[in-house]
């Protein structure tokens, strides 16, 4: 939440957004990187998209993730942690180009964290996909993981876990379903006049 | 334990001031107490521990949503829920010999609190015409009455059909299938009278009927409004949501006519914080606005947008939102530029100063929601209000994000569930149609009577026969006095009921009562054990099962009374097996799953722990209204006036009640305690009126029919009411609201905004002096 000595801003700007020539606004590459990797899996670009945005399915291949929540298309609530120790936390998808990108952001003030992934095709047929994360985190914490060791191990676990899906998908050789929606600026478009999501009872309800 | 009382208890008024917080451990203290007054210590466990938990009863005391199932607590209810819960699980029971010692007569002399606390309904009852006494009937025998009443009938349209939001999702729709088959769309509900208005203006402007928030929004929106509506009373575990949002960093503004307890600070029980500390501040900013004026309020704020856009073009207002996805802004942006100040400060009591800090408030958030209850859609400029909240969303994009969106606060806890099952006098032809392809036969196209329109037709003998799933019509109503003329004129009235009420008491030459089992109670059937669904406020559809042994073995569910009454009406109609409907509630939701849009695959889903959620279409970036977009509204401007000498009177609640129900005569954030005959005032508009504490004073309603309609009897309590505003209990005021004043467009009661003067009581042991 911005404070009163802040210009006022407009609310489509979600941080780290901006207008394209195309007069779409869309998410800025993060440039302050905590973390960046990037992990190639033998499954074409639109497999590998389907299955990653297939957020549920998560526990099955995550060491970290306990439990995913899919409360829309654009908001998930996620639980992680290690060993009895454990972490709820939402998100919120600002940004998500079927096959090619998704940005997400954390709803929590602390610690706040904002990420992106980008899947692109390579030569051989199969996806390279880049996940990039900002970690914010306060107080004591932020102590904590000042040190390049922290950084270190966030990297390392993040590579674990692109790995752990890599194996996944590789093994599973097609999705468990998919979602071809677009978001923009947290707000699901849509190219279809009546996507099935939309269909439900209609009549004012008292 | 205790036995129900014999005789009304006297007591008297005494007053303390108002309570600064809510719940803490008196809302625990009071909740055990008064359960334990009406059951045992292993039912009330039982009860409490599978409330609001996954495979267990869904609290009938409000359509609050329950956290996701991993999150949930031990202990998932609040006082009120509590107190409700084992209201309906007392050991207490009504014989035949209750009724034989007590004549109709009698009963409706009685008080609300006295008939509720003679306990639970346990064989079917007939009074006929001409006797002053139910007496007991079997089964079979009662059915054939109603079937040979309606059959009667010249017109299937003289029948009527009410339906309490209490109601699950598979007797709704038992209901309105039993109802059209039967050749009617007379389908009125307690929607009528609650939040019909939200839902006019929702669908005219969204599209969607529904609110568009999750409990997920609510934790994360950067600023919450709480508009006419009373959380710490009405629907307590909201203050969960909003410790949690404000714990997030989320500020709160709180605007209402009185100062309750539960918008200003909350004490969690479950929480050491709450037990031992001061407890988590609610309302950051608290706007005491007068009565209605919450339409100039929004105007007033969309003005100051507008004009902060024009000071720094680019930076207030969403125009990728507003571009392609809403119509109709210039012309908006228009009318609102010609808000008038004066009128904003006489419509609302609030000074410009005031809604400019809001404003800002509103600048510094990027997430916003807007909650609202019957303090916004019980006036008479209910629907307009809605869609003025509408546009204060739109101009900022505060819609289909996360942390944003439209919350409007539902009572009855499956009031949403039961009009999504059809129980609507103007279903759309698309239902309608899904209806006649399942079960092939005709429904009727025509619209049917609402809640009010159906009193005027009772009256006026239009409609002789009326049915009441659940409820206390009578108590429900406006005009009190026109409503149960209304009653008295049916030739038939019947109720499913678990409980004695007022509406048994006042009703038609014939009636009946048609005990039922309740939410905590098994339900078992040819089939076997049997569960129902339900809808919260938030759109997640899941079941609720009873764990308590019925109260009576007579007793018949809710769905098994339905189906027989209309295999005994409309049987060999249409191709509908009320058999099995009756023995597995499992095919009826194979049925719905087929006819209600969003419940496919609905016997799989529900039984997921948790059950599912509905999607709102505008979180899908769907606008599902004829234009296909989000429309912004130009709304006439409304300045609530009173003449002089006259006050804004708006009926609510107390703590201590549930819907038409008082369970005692405190009402204990507000300071009042032994009697509900109170008007609350302002300090400064006793003065003016030559009125002190302690006077006692009837309640005239001013209305342009000629008729005079006068609460008797109530003492004046100064109290920090709005200026030029009073506050009364409901239903004991519904007296004052005439049946011809709706809210514009929803044919609504207006149980808010109405204009009463005091008029001091003489003492009426002395003959009157000339």
């Amino acid at each position: 939440m911005a404070h009163k000595d802040d210009a006022p801003q407009a609310v489509p700007d979600t941080p780290g957004t901006r207008r394209h020539g195309d007069g779409v606004r869309r998410r800025r590459p993060l440039r302050q990187r905590h973390v960046e990797e990037t992990v190639e899996v033998a499954v074409p670009v639109r497999t590998a998209y389907n299955q990653w945005t297939q957020f549920k399915t998560f526990p099955r291949f995550s060491t970290v993730v306990h439990g995913v929540e899919q409360i829309r298309p654009t908001m998930t609530a996620w639980t992680i942690g290690y060993g009895p120790l454990r972490h709820r936390f939402a998100v919120e998808i600002v940004e998500q180009d079927p096959d090619a990108y998704l940005a997400w952001r954390g709803l929590e003030q602390h610690p706040s964290h904002q990420g992106e992934v980008e899947f692109r095709p390579t030569a051989s047929g199969g996806t390279a996909i880049t996940v990039r994360m900002l970690l914010e985190p306060r107080g004591a914490a932020r102590i904590l993981t000042r040190s390049s060791r922290a950084t270190r191990l966030t990297a390392r676990s993040v590579r674990g876990e692109l790995m752990n899906f890599k194996r996944f998908i590789e093994g599973l050789g097609q999705e468990g379903g998919a979602w071809r929606g677009t978001i923009r600026n947290g707000r699901v478009q849509h190219d279809h006049p009546e996507p099935p999501r939309s269909r439900v009872a209609q009549w004012p309800v008292g | 334990m205790q036995n129900p009382p014999g005789e009304e208890p006297e007591t008297t008024l005494s007053v303390t001031p108002p309570k600064k917080w809510a719940a803490g451990v008196p809302a625990v203290v009071h909740a055990l107490e008064y359960s334990l007054e009406q059951t045992s210590p292993r039912k009330t466990g039982v009860d409490l521990l599978a409330m609001n938990q996954v495979g267990g009863i869904d609290c009938p005391g409000c359509a609050w949503a329950d956290p996701a199932p991993s999150r949930r607590h031990r202990n998932e209810y609040c006082e009120n829920g509590a107190k409700h819960i084992n209201d309906e699980a007392t050991t207490r029971r009504i014989t035949a010999d209750f009724f034989r010692e007590h004549s109709v007569a009698d009963l409706a002399a009685r008080s609300d609190m006295w008939l509720n606390q003679q306990g639970r309904l346990t064989e079917p009852m007939i009074k006929r015409p001409g006797s002053e006494h139910y007496e007991p009937i079997s089964w079979n025998d009662v059915l054939g009455v109603f079937a040979q009443e309606l059959k009667a009938l010249d017109s299937p349209d003289e029948a009527v059909f009410y339906t309490s939001g209490r109601a699950s999702n598979e007797a709704a729709f038992v209901l309105q299938l039993f109802a059209r088959a039967f050749g009617t769309n007379n389908l009125p509900d307690c929607s009528n009278m609650c939040h019909e208005s939200s839902g006019f203006a929702l669908s005219e402007t969204l599209g969607t009927g529904k609110g568009t928030v999750s409990l997920t929004d609510l934790h994360h929106a950067d600023l919450i409004f709480l508009v006419g509506q009373n959380p710490g009373s009405n629907h307590p575990r909201q203050l969960s949501a909003l410790e949690e949002a404000k714990r997030n960093g989320c500020r709160i503004v709180a605007v209402n006519p009185l100062p309750e307890a539960g918008l200003r600070r909350f004490k969690n029980p479950q929480k050491a914080s709450g037990v031992l500390g001061r407890g988590t501040q609610i309302a950051d900013r608290f706007l005491h606005i007068k009565p209605g004026g919450d339409l100039a309020l929004f105007q007033a704020l969309n003005l100051l947008l507008l004009e902060a856009e024009d000071a720094a073009p680019g930076s207030v207002l969403d125009h990728d939102f507003i571009d392609a996805h809403t119509t109709g802004f210039e012309e908006f942006a228009r009318h609102v530029r010609t808000v008038d100040w004066d009128d904003v400060r006489t419509a609302t009591g609030l000074t410009r100063a005031e809604i400019e800090k809001v404003r800002d408030e509103v600048l510094d958030s990027e997430r916003v929601i807007v909650c609202w209850a019957m303090g916004i859609t019980q006036h008479k400029h209910g629907v307009p209000t809605v869609r003025e909240i509408v546009n204060f969303l739109m101009l900022r994009g505060n819609l289909g994000r996360a942390g944003t969106g439209a919350c409007p606060v539902r009572g009855h806890s499956n009031v949403q569930g039961d009009r999504t099952m059809g129980i609507w006098e103007q279903m759309p032809d698309t239902f309608l149609d899904a209806l006649q392809k399942e079960f092939g036969f005709d429904p009727p196209r025509p619209h049917g009577l609402d809640s009010v329109d159906s009193i005027k037709a009772m009256r006026e003998g239009r409609v002789k026969v009326f049915l009441a799933l659940a409820g206390n019509f009578v108590r429900a109503a406006p005009d009190s006095e026109a409503t149960e003329e209304a009653m008295r004129s049916c030739r038939l009235t019947a109720h499913i009921s678990t409980k004695l009420n007022r509406s048994h008491t006042v009703c038609g030459d014939t009636a009946l009562i048609l005990p039922t089992l309740g939410r905590t109670e098994r339900d078992v059937q040819a089939d076997g054990e049997q569960f129902v669904t339900v809808e919260n406020s938030m759109s997640e559809v899941h079941t609720s099962q009873g764990r308590l042994e019925p109260a009576s073995p007579l007793l018949l569910s809710e769905v098994a009374i339905l189906c027989r009454l209309a295999r005994r009406t409309v049987n060999g109609k249409a191709d509908i097996p009320w058999d099995m409907f009756e023995g597995d509630y499992g095919t009826i939701r194979d049925r719905i799953s087929r006819i209600v849009p969003g419940f496919h695959d609905f016997n799989a889903r529900v039984t997921r722990p948790g059950g599912f959620q509905l999607p709102n279409p505008v979180n899908e970036g769907v606008f599902n209204n004829k234009v296909g977009k989000a429309v912004f509204t130009s709304n006439e401007r409304v300045v609530p006036r009173a003449p002089e000498g006259h006050l804004l009177l708006q009926t609510l609640r107390s703590h201590d009640q549930w819907n038409t129900i008082p369970y005692t005569d405190n009402d204990r954030y507000r300071g009042i305690h032994g009697s509900r005959h109170v008007v609350l005032v302002n300090p400064a508009d006793l003065t003016e009126l030559g009125l002190a504490q302690g006077d006692h004073v009837d309640l005239v309603s001013v209305w342009g029919d000629g008729s005079e309609r006068r609460a008797e009897n109530f003492e004046v309590v100064p109290y920090p009411a709005a200026k030029g505003s009073a506050a009364a209990y409901y239903p004991e005021t519904n007296v004052l609201v005439p049946l011809d004043s709706v809210a514009d467009i929803s044919n609504q009661p207006t149980s808010k905004g109405i204009i009463v003067r005091l008029e001091p009581v003489l003492d009426r042991t002395q003959p009157a002096t000339a």
